[in-house]
């Protein structure tokens, strides 16, 4: 599948913690529990990327019963587009610690 | 009772960062801001406490609004009043910032200035409209354009302005230190530009020298009150 958009790294977490439904307070918990605080969302980020997603079809309203508390998942479409990235990203993961390794020898 | 007072703002357009930074100050003396006011805020006073300020551009529909306010108040920024699509938060120092990345920063003065287009264009396009026609005209219809072109360009000048100073919040973001620079180039060439046109007099239809002492009016007086209101801040914080 071809991306539109060059995924963010906010926009990448973001969709790595709606693999579950929630809101998105528990996804800006989540990500910065995750990464013991190195990675912290803002509110007005957060509110910008889950409409930025929900117009991109990449993230779906799951249950909007509670307004103050609505929660969303991940699409098919969204879901290919995340396991594409996590590949990419894999790469240069690779890239950065086969570097590192080989400049300690 | 309630001690009230009001303060001006600097405008969200052209002074979002010094306005949020005076908020500040403001609380830090005791007076907390608790509401948009014309052009500026008020303040109520109350102990004195330090707190950070934070706006927002949003446009939310119904049902948007309480989800939107949650984000906030769960990330320790209360709301504190809104008007139009601006909205103010308020939190204790060391609360992370409303917006953790660049790209939606981007998109924080992007939605800025897209209010402005919708309102500044149309109002500028009109108002360029009926100078020409002034110039086109005789008689009473032309005076009748001219009072109509004045009174256009009183809102359509500051209009144009604010847009502008919502593209060069935007590419400042961007990192676009070129189209900063080259909007300073051009307000300084319409500056010169209409001192060029006052001092020579080259048009005799009057309609174009009237117009060039708008524009040097409306760079002169803004830029006027901005040295002078600096002035009068730093004597009154040598003073305090």
């Amino acid at each position: 599948m071809k991306k539109t958009e060059q995924l963010t790294d906010s926009m990448f977490n973001i969709m790595a913690a709606l693999t579950k439904p929630r809101h998105g307070y528990a996804i800006m918990n989540l990500i910065e529990e995750t990464t013991k605080g190195a990675i912290t969302i803002g509110p007005a980020s957060m509110y910008t990327i889950i409409k930025k997603l929900l117009k991109q079809e990449w993230i779906y309203l799951y249950d909007g019963s509670d307004s103050r508390r609505k929660t969303y998942l991940l699409t098919e479409k969204g879901r290919r587009v995340l396991e594409e990235e996590v590949k990419i990203r894999k790469l240069t993961l690779q890239l950065a610690e086969t570097g590192l390794k080989e400049s300690e020898e | 009772m309630r001690q009230t007072k009001y303060v001006i703002s600097g405008g969200l357009a052209f002074s979002e960062e010094k306005d949020m930074e005076k908020l500040r100050k403001l609380s830090l003396k005791g007076w907390h801001v608790a509401d948009f006011k014309f052009l500026g805020y008020s303040l109520e006073k109350g102990e004195s406490l330090d707190y950070i300020y934070s706006v927002d551009y949003r446009s939310l529909k119904e049902g948007e609004k309480e989800e939107y306010f949650d984000f906030f108040s769960s990330s320790g920024w209360s709301h504190i009043a809104s008007e139009g699509d601006i909205h103010l938060f308020r939190a204790l120092p060391g609360t992370k910032p409303i917006y953790s990345d660049r790209d939606t920063l981007v998109e924080k003065h992007e939605n800025l200035n897209r209010s402005m287009k919708y309102l500044a264009i149309p109002l500028v396009l009109i108002t360029l409209f009926v100078w020409v026609g002034t110039m086109i005209s005789t008689g009473t219809l032309k005076s009748f354009l001219q009072v109509l072109a004045v009174i256009l360009s009183i809102f359509a000048v500051p209009a144009a302005w604010t847009l502008l100073a919502t593209y060069n919040n935007k590419w400042k973001v961007k990192e676009k230190k070129g189209l900063v620079n080259l909007l300073k180039t051009f307000y300084f060439l319409l500056f010169l530009i209409a001192v060029i046109i006052l001092l020579l007099g080259v048009d005799s239809n009057g309609a174009v020298r009237l117009l060039a002492s708008m524009v040097f009016g409306a760079v002169a007086l803004p830029t006027f009150i901005w040295i002078a209101m600096s002035l009068f801040i730093k004597q009154r914080g040598k003073g305090a």
